[in-house]
């Protein structure tokens, strides 16, 4: 432990655990950085549908708790964050968090979604499990907090890494997609000048590289571009230029590199002059690109926005004598860019190439382009296989050439020529021989007759990979030609740059320059383009022109060229991943003019796409960036929050303690797909996907529907244990805990939705549903609901053709094979953990179990194996969540308690919003009617709601929401107070039980005082139970709204009561529970009575004190707890101990005990209720009637202290559930399953010979305790089910055993079972004084009698009285881990008030008018509270006089006052009666 | 039942049991007919029977108070003083010849969230069953049960009566439930019939016979509560019309 203690706490995981736990200690004086590694808080909660047992719709009541984290002063939420690294030891660490960019700023952010409505990109929506589809810039789901949306963003896309001008191809084609081609063009002209040029002659590398190759066909990326320009005018684009500077710049030559040069230099104010050698500007685009391919127009266009900016282009005007470097400087020019092109043509080498009829293709390319027409003769042989070539031949075509031969020394697939202009050539008359080479070029007269070639054939490959053409030898031919056009390539005409001092040149008569700055050996004068990289690709030429442009600015600025520039290659880019079962989409073709209209014309071939056809194709994009950063966000989002250019950032964070609640992952069924079908069925789903398809906000909106046919399914199977219990396919042994609930609730719920009809079934092993309630909710399902439940495993899942159902094949437990089908299969999903949180645990040194949880001890639940890194949620096991807010409050409980010395260190105060004052004025009243999603929105019509709130008196201001407890709709209420002065706020929503308070802490925020709010319950009073009658519900919703409006207008302000705080603890019962709480608030600082009825500390363990499942020594730990209780210097113990009252309220308690016979009064701020609970009595099975019939410990006991009884013994039962699951108890006892296998083990250890029978109902070894199950199935023990209505019956057999009859379930006939003794696992029930202590302290208790929580899901320790907490069996059976959880869990919950010097209590209290009062005294007569007394008034006798802290507020007092001279703040007379009287007129 | 008939039916639920019954019962989207517009209290203790005379009088045709089962008050016995009162303005509505079906207690727990809507249906049957109520066909009715329900005497009683039936009094004696009943019982037909010959004085002055007639009460009684009325100053004699004299309310 460091000695420098720091005062905060890194708590990793945004679950419901993490929540619990930042809550816990931020309220208990603690900063808490809060790591959550998606865009929001909410975990896995967030996306269930309803909750079990209570079926809870699982967003409300988690809802309110993300609101409160995320506006807690003291909690910092790192969303997007992931934890690197961590240093430190225990008090004082220091971790390493990387924050990712979310791209939007949380802070600028209004969660408007304009972002998302505008985002070309469609993905597959993660939260929805992939059922529905979202965007990249997306808010993870509605409530979600942060409220600000993300935008998902990995690597640039591989197209646009491919491409040479790194256009960014990702976001054009998405433009294009959604017919948006002005933006398209935007997007493109960011980098390059000439889209419709490029878009038609581009040799489009980035198809090369496009991922869907791997699908199918790459996307025709170069037509999208095509038809943004053939839909947008390319001069209609605004180009965004820096104001004009003075410098001016020469560029020679107007090809793609001088025209990019001029055009990107423009864009930075710089105006350049082009001289263009030729008499027509676009240099090889012009002369060596034919008009079939590109129509003049075109490129004069392209030209013209370029010459629009300024630019100059002096045609005719070539470098040479009259024009040279020197007198372009001379003229002013502060810079020159070289970019002449690579314009002639190589000659071939054969003899014969001065002959009349021998020409370049170059330069008859350049004769047609220019003038239309050139001389061609009858029979012409083209030599060469790149685009040059077939150019040539296609134009000897249409110029009306007889023969077209072109003669290519290797095979088609070595050409370079791009296939599609191959075929073109071929369809439209040209041949091809491949794999020949000219010799010798026949003539006569000087002209050409013919040519002499050789035949060819592939050796090895050469430096270019490709396979070297070798001359076949004596295989020379002659052919018949008139005209020869060489066409193998082309150099830099360098004559015109060869004196030029400064200039050199590479051994291929490039020009030499700087690879980055393009910079040649003269100082201001650069190169790019052809001229210095050899003949290449336009948009090589383009890039070359643009990174010029920058370096002559940088020139001029008399900056450093190359900094910053330098490719930054990243060896492993993350893509987003190609989808699972992508379809094949077909590339759009291209349409065509058609062969036989192309002759002796120039006519364009390519016709391009149609919009259609553009949407179409640009859909096969698979968005490999997710982001395509077409900044449409940019533009839409009105706040300026999107930041494109955010990175990760990393920080250190100096923390005390850590606490870990990473969650799981789901099995995902698709490794089992010949089990399951997962992958091939979409009728067959997981449990995820099923609850989202029930939510309200569903991707079906919550309409029961299988996926295939969106037909109403009539029959459901669930299958349970897929991924769990199951090491032979999966790996997964243990038991997920949570499966066997979830498809009860879901089957419930799916019933509830379907109205009725549906059939559900469940398949299962051994139904585990052994938590508080859990019980009877299965109960419930089977009895009332008619859930069927099928104890088997199933074998096979079939489709059935054509109708697409699902048949299973399976067992029954008589061994009868049945086969039944389905049209819908859930599979119950266990848990797992994930290779993040794998690669966590290995990074901090925590270790794990077999299956990868967090590695705990029963006795130190929450204590990972690293000193103060505290581990709760399901990372620690699987678990539900309950237990996980249990242990998540212990961890907080034990993290806080490490911290006790830097308590209320590093947080911060909250700021008071000053309180508007409202007194005297004229009520300004908001309605703000909330859609909640669906859920009122589709039977309330919210809109009419909303206006007619608009007309009620008062009312100067109504808006609706989809969600108001959105932190945006928070945000909203907080403006519009402010805006229209309101000083009442109305919400027409759920219910207050569940968010008056947030609403309230909202007002409060916007300077009203709470108590001027007013709920109107339109959901769960409104809605939701008139769900078929819209048209009454939108009246009972108005009528609602009227009657708060009418109320809230006699609001008043309340100021809070302020009440001291005794810092001292009691904690009822001493037993383990009991004590670990004691020992954590004593630990703490708190001064702690701990009150024992008996005269021994230690509780059950005492009785029944045996090792934990896991092995863990439980004498041993009492004997040591039992010495830390008692010796701590702030606990006190007091044995043989009676509670006789306790009187007073949260934070001043006062209990009267008698200890050792003496009264005793205690002061005390909290108290902990930890009785505790024991095995049942029983007399079934021969009980108390039969030395050989015991309970619990004692067959072992009785083992231990008679050895020879134990070696004589030859066999043995365990009879599960005595007096549990049964009506009288319908409860699990939860512990009982796990202590008879473990029993069983330890003696099967040491007398394996022994037979040992457990007689069971359902085996609920939960969660990682299906180890032990498995072990004793393994060691021999013998399982046998039996079925409640069919008891096993437990006979003498003389005097020599017991025989047990039982019906075999297979054989279908009864079993007899000789035994020497028999081993009863009884319930284990509540004590019976449990009563008076739950009246004193005004707490409820279940039905079964053990103490009812405040809430079961997300209050598990709390009750509704402040201040009272409850750990162990007495709040329901569970083993020894989970009540230390609860304890710690407890003594933290209650260190929260007890840290407090003052707590503020509800100030609703009653108020005593003393002019009207006469002192009657009935008031205090009927207060059970003593809240209201009799006070003597000097010259008035008597009068009644209210004591607020004792008051509960319930009005009993008012309601009975002869006088009618009490009232209730909040409750006034007249604010109920205005509610009255506004609902009992007609709206 | 007249199912075309919608009625209007104020339902006064606790915070802790009834309003929560009823957010479950949402929740399980249990589904009941529309008709009950709720007010959220506290506790049902809360419930002064004048609240439901007043949404009597302001268009209610009945009014539901729902709180946690006896032993289940969050506030201890708030829910007890509830019975006690809800059986008084029984009684009182039944005098009033409106009829105590226009007013309804019930329980639901918070976990009772089938029962709270059955108990939602059972009430609105019954006040459909009971028909439209129109507050102007019982204008001095209810003016007489808010008048009654007043009175120090029904408000003591009611408020004293667990006090001394279910305790002992400073000499350790308890009241005879049995006894104090039928004191209460008289007390209120007693004061229901002044709070009546009130409502008739208050609208100018009348003979013996007219308030009879008025008021349905017998001359003999009429005369006793006047009489009554006299003695603590809430009518005079006002002068004589022949043998007949003629009371008033008093200027």
């Amino acid at each position: 432990m460091s000695s420098d203690v720091i005062g905060a706490v890194l708590v990793v995981g945004g679950g419901i655990a993490g929540i619990q736990a930042s809550l816990d200690l931020a309220n208990s004086g603690y900063l808490v950085h809060l790591v959550e590694k998606s865009q929001a808080i909410g975990g896995a909660m967030s996306a269930l549908d309803k909750t079990f047992p209570t079926n809870d719709c699982s967003m409300c009541i988690l809802a309110p708790y993300l609101v409160t984290a995320g506006r807690h002063p003291n909690i910092e939420l790192l969303t997007n964050s992931e934890l690197l690294e961590l240093t430190g030891e225990k008090g004082n660490f220091s971790a390493l968090v990387r924050t990712n960019p979310r791209y939007i700023d949380l802070l600028k952010c209004t969660s408007c979604g304009e972002c998302a409505k505008v985002c070309p990109v469609i993905l597959p929506n993660g939260y929805e499990q992939n059922l529905s589809e979202r965007k990249a810039a997306y808010k993870q789901y509605a409530q979600a907090i942060p409220g600000a949306y993300a935008i998902q963003k990995t690597d640039k896309a591989p197209c646009r890494l491919a491409c040479p001008a790194g256009l960014n191809v990702q976001g054009y084609v998405q433009m294009v997609g959604q017919g948006k081609y002005k933006e398209a063009l935007q997007i493109i002209m960011e980098d390059l000048p000439l889209p419709g040029v490029l878009g038609r002659i581009c040799p489009h590398g980035c198809e090369d590289a496009c991922r869907r190759c791997d699908v199918d066909n790459p996307v025709a990326i170069r037509s999208l571009k095509r038809l943004a320009a053939d839909k947008f005018d390319p001069r209609q684009i605004e180009i965004k230029t820096l104001p004009k500077r003075e410098e001016k710049v020469a560029i020679i030559g107007s090809g793609p590199a001088g025209l990019s040069a001029a055009y990107h230099l423009a864009k930075k104010g710089v105006l350049s002059t082009i001289y263009e050698a030729l008499p027509k500007a676009g240099g090889m685009l012009r002369v060596g690109i034919p008009e079939h391919r590109l129509p003049r127009y075109i490129l004069d266009n392209e030209i013209e926005l370029i010459t629009n900016l300024g630019v100059e282009i002096k045609t005719n005007t070539p470098l040479g004598s009259d024009l040279t470097i020197d007198d372009l400087f001379t003229q002013g020019y502060k810079s020159v860019y070289i970019a002449i092109g690579a314009h002639k043509g190589f000659d071939l080498g054969v003899p014969g190439e001065k002959a009349e009829g021998v020409r370049q293709g170059v330069d008859f390319l350049k004769e047609v382009n220019l003038t239309g027409k050139t001389q061609v003769a009858k029979n012409i042989a083209i030599i060469g296989g790149g685009n040059v070539a077939i150019d040539v031949a296609r134009c000897a075509v249409r110029l009306g050439a007889e023969k077209v031969n072109i003669i290519y020394r290797r095979t088609r697939a070595e050409m370079p020529a791009w296939e599609e202009e191959i075929h073109a050539a071929e369809t439209e008359g040209a041949e091809i021989t491949y794999l020949a080479a000219p010799q010798e070029i026949l003539t006569s007269d000087g002209k050409v007759v013919g040519l002499r070639c050789i035949r060819m054939e592939l050796g090895e490959p050469d430096s270019s990979g490709r396979r070297r053409p070798v001359p076949v030898v004596g295989s020379e031919y002659d052919i018949e030609i008139d005209q020869l056009i060489p066409a193998i390539g082309q150099k830099p005409d360098s004559s015109v740059l060869e004196n030029i001092p400064g200039i050199d040149f590479s051994k291929w008569g490039t020009v030499e320059t700087d690879s980055v700055t393009y910079v040649t050996g003269r100082k201001g004068v650069f190169a790019g383009g052809d001229v210095q990289t050899g003949p290449w690709v336009a948009i090589g030429a383009i890039a070359a022109g643009r990174e010029a442009a920058e370096s002559i600015v940088r020139y001029l600025d008399g900056i450093d060229m190359a900094e910053g520039r330098e490719a930054i290659i990243n060896e492993n880019p993350v893509y987003r991943p190609i989808p699972k079962g992508e379809p094949k989409k077909s590339r759009i073709e291209m349409p065509e003019l058609a062969a036989e209209k192309r002759a002796g014309n120039f006519k364009e071939v390519e016709l391009g796409y149609c919009e259609e056809d553009g949407a179409a194709e640009a859909g096969r994009c698979l968005n490999c960036g997710y982001c395509c950063e077409c900044n449409q966000c940019v533009d839409a989002c009105l706040a300026n929050a999107v930041d494109h250019s955010q990175k990760a950032e990393e920080k250190q964070i100096n923390i005390g303690s850590v606490i870990l609640c990473a969650g799981t992952d789901t099995f995902d069924p698709s490794t089992l797909d010949e089990f399951y079908h997962y992958n091939t069925n979409p009728d067959v789903l997981t449990s995820l996907e099923f609850e989202r398809i029930l939510s309200a906000s569903g991707p079906t909106m919550g309409h029961l529907v299988r996926m295939s046919d969106h037909k109403e399914p009539k029959k459901i199977a669930w299958l349970q244990c897929v991924g769990s219990r199951d090491n032979n396919h999966c790996g997964n042994g243990y038991c997920s805990s949570v499966c066997c609930m979830y498809a009860v609730k879901e089957a419930v719920v799916a019933k509830e939705h379907s109205g009725g009809n549906l059939d559900c079934a469940i398949f299962y092993m051994d139904m585990r549903t052994n938590g508080k309630e859990f019980e009877r909710f299965y109960n419930n399902a089977k009895d009332k609901h008619g859930v069927r439940f099928i104890n088997s495993r199933m074998h096979s899942i079939e489709s059935v053709p054509e109708i697409g159902d699902l048949s299973i094949r399976y067992v029954t437990g008589c061994g009868e094979t049945i086969i039944e089908t389905f049209d819908q299969i859930v599979l119950s999903v266990g848990l797992e953990i994930s290779k993040e949180t794998m690669d966590l645990a290995k990074r901090l040194g925590v270790e794990t179990t077999e299956g990868n949880f967090c590695k705990t001890s029963a006795l130190e639940p929450v204590s990972s194996s690293k000193e103060g890194v505290y581990v709760c949620g399901a990372f620690q096991g699987p678990k539900d969540i309950p237990q996980s807010v249990i242990d998540a409050s212990a961890a907080a409980a034990m993290a806080g308690k490490d911290l006790s010395s830097a308590r209320d260190t590093l947080t911060k105060v909250k700021q008071v919003t000053p309180e508007i004052n409202v007194a005297d004025k004229a009520p300004r009243i908001g309605v703000f009617v909330c859609h909640c999603g669906i859920n009122i929105g589709s039977v309330v019509n919210v809109p009419e709601v909303v206006k007619y709130a608009q007309q009620l008196p008062g009312v100067v201001f109504s808006s609706d929401t989809l969600f108001t407890c959105s932190q945006d709709s928070q945000e909203n209420i907080r403006k519009a107070v402010s805006e229209q002065n309101l000083n009442r706020v109305i919400v027409a929503a759920c219910t207050p039980r569940t968010h008056e308070a947030l609403f309230q802490q909202t007002i409060q925020e916007a300077g009203l005082n709470p108590y001027l709010f007013e709920f109107a319950n339109i959901r769960d009073q409104n809605a939701w139970v008139h769900q078929k009658d819209p048209e009454s519900a939108t009246q009972k919703a108005k009528d609602l709204v009227r009657m708060a409006v009418a109320r809230s207008a006699l609001l008043e302000p309340i100021t809070p009561i302020q009440i001291e705080v005794n810092h001292d603890a009691l904690v009822i019962g001493g037993g383990i529970a009991g004590m670990s709480a004691a020992l954590n608030l004593a630990d703490q600082g708190f001064k702690t009575y701990l009150i024992e009825k008996s005269s021994e500390l230690g509780g059950q363990a005492l009785v029944h004190a045996v090792n934990t499942w896991q092995g863990d020594n439980v004498p041993a730990f009492l004997s040591k707890i039992n010495d830390q209780v008692t010796n701590h210097k702030n606990i006190e113990v007091l044995l043989e101990s009676d509670i006789q009252s306790i009187d007073g309220f949260v934070g001043n308690f006062t209990t009267s005990v008698n200890s050792a016979q003496k009264e005793r009064e205690i002061n005390h701020g909290v108290v902990i209720l930890a009785t505790g609970a024991a095995p049942l009595e029983t007399d079934e099975y021969l009980y108390g009637q039969s030395d050989r019939v015991m309970k619990w410990h004692e067959l072992d006991s009785m083992f231990e202290s008679h050895p020879e009884i134990f070696k004589e013994t030859r066999s043995i039962a365990f009879i599960q559930c005595v007096g549990s699951r049964e009506p009288a108890r319908p409860y699990c006892s939860k512990i009982c399953c796990t202590a008879s296998v473990r029993s069983a083990i330890a003696i099967k250890g040491k007398k394996p010979d022994m037979n040992i029978y457990i007689i069971y109902r359902d085996m609920r070894t939960f969660g990682l305790r299906e180890e032990l199950y498995k072990k004793a199935r393994e060691m021999g023990v013998i399982f046998i089910r039996y079925n409640v209505d069919e008891k096993p019956v437990v006979k003498r057999d003389g005097d020599e055993g017991l025989i047990i009859t039982i019906k075999d379930h297979i054989l279908n006939t009864p079993l007899k079972i000789s035994v020497d003794y028999v081993n009863l696992a009884t319930a284990i029930v509540p004590p019976d004084d449990r009563k008076s202590l739950a009246q004193m302290l005004k707490v409820p208790l279940t039905e079964e009698g053990f103490y009812m929580e405040a809430h079961i899901k997300l209050r598990p320790v709390d009750f509704s009285t402040d201040g009272v907490f409850v750990a162990g069996l007495a709040h329901y059976p569970k083993p020894i881990e989970e009540s230390i959880a609860q304890a710690q869990a407890a003594a933290g919950r209650a260190a929260i008030i007890l840290n407090k010097s003052t707590i503020q209590i509800e100030p609703i209290v009653s108020v005593v008018d003393e002019d009207k009062c006469i002192g009657c005294g009935l008031c205090e007569q009927s207060c059970a509270f003593g809240a209201i007394r009799l006070k003597q008034v000097l010259g008035k006798g008597y009068r009644a006089e209210n004591y607020s802290a004792l008051c509960k507020g319930c009005g009993v007092c008012a309601a009975g006052c002869p006088q009618k001279a009490i009232d209730m703040k909040h409750f006034r007379d007249s604010q109920i009666l205005a509610a009255v009287c506004a609902g009992g007129t007609n709206a | 039942m007249n199912d075309s008939f919608k009625p209007k039916i104020l339902a006064f639920l606790c915070n802790w049991c009834s309003y929560a019954g009823a957010d479950l019962a949402g929740v399980s989207r249990i589904q009941y007919p529309p008709f009950i517009r709720i007010v959220r209290v506290m506790c049902s203790g809360r419930i002064d029977p004048l609240f439901i005379v007043d949404a009597l009088k302001e268009g209610f045709d009945g009014v539901m108070v729902s709180g946690c089962h006896i032993g289940d008050c969050h506030y201890l016995d708030g829910n007890k003083y509830a019975v006690k009162r809800m059986e008084m303005l029984a009684q009182l509505l039944d005098l009033s010849g409106i009829g105590r079906k226009r007013a309804h207690l019930r329980w639901a727990s918070a976990a009772e969230a089938q029962p709270f809507a059955d108990n939602v249906v059972e009430v609105t049957n019954i006040i459909r069953d009971a028909g439209p109520f129109n507050a102007k066909d019982h204008e001095m009715a209810l003016n007489a049960l808010t008048r009654a329900l007043t009175t120090t005497r029904l408000r003591w009683l009611v408020g004293i009566d667990r006090h001394l039936t279910e305790n002992e009094n400073v000499y350790h004696e308890k009241t005879d439930p049995i006894l104090f009943e039928k004191v209460k019982n008289d007390a209120i037909i007693a004061e229901f019939q002044k709070a009546l010959l009130q409502e008739v004085l208050d609208k100018g002055p009348a003979t013996v016979k007219e308030m009879a007639d008025k008021t349905g009460i017998g001359i003999y009684t009429v005369s006793r509560r006047l009489n009554e009325l006299e003695l603590s100053g809430l009518a005079d004699l006002k002068g004589c019309e022949g043998n007949t004299p003629r009371f008033a309310s008093p200027v």
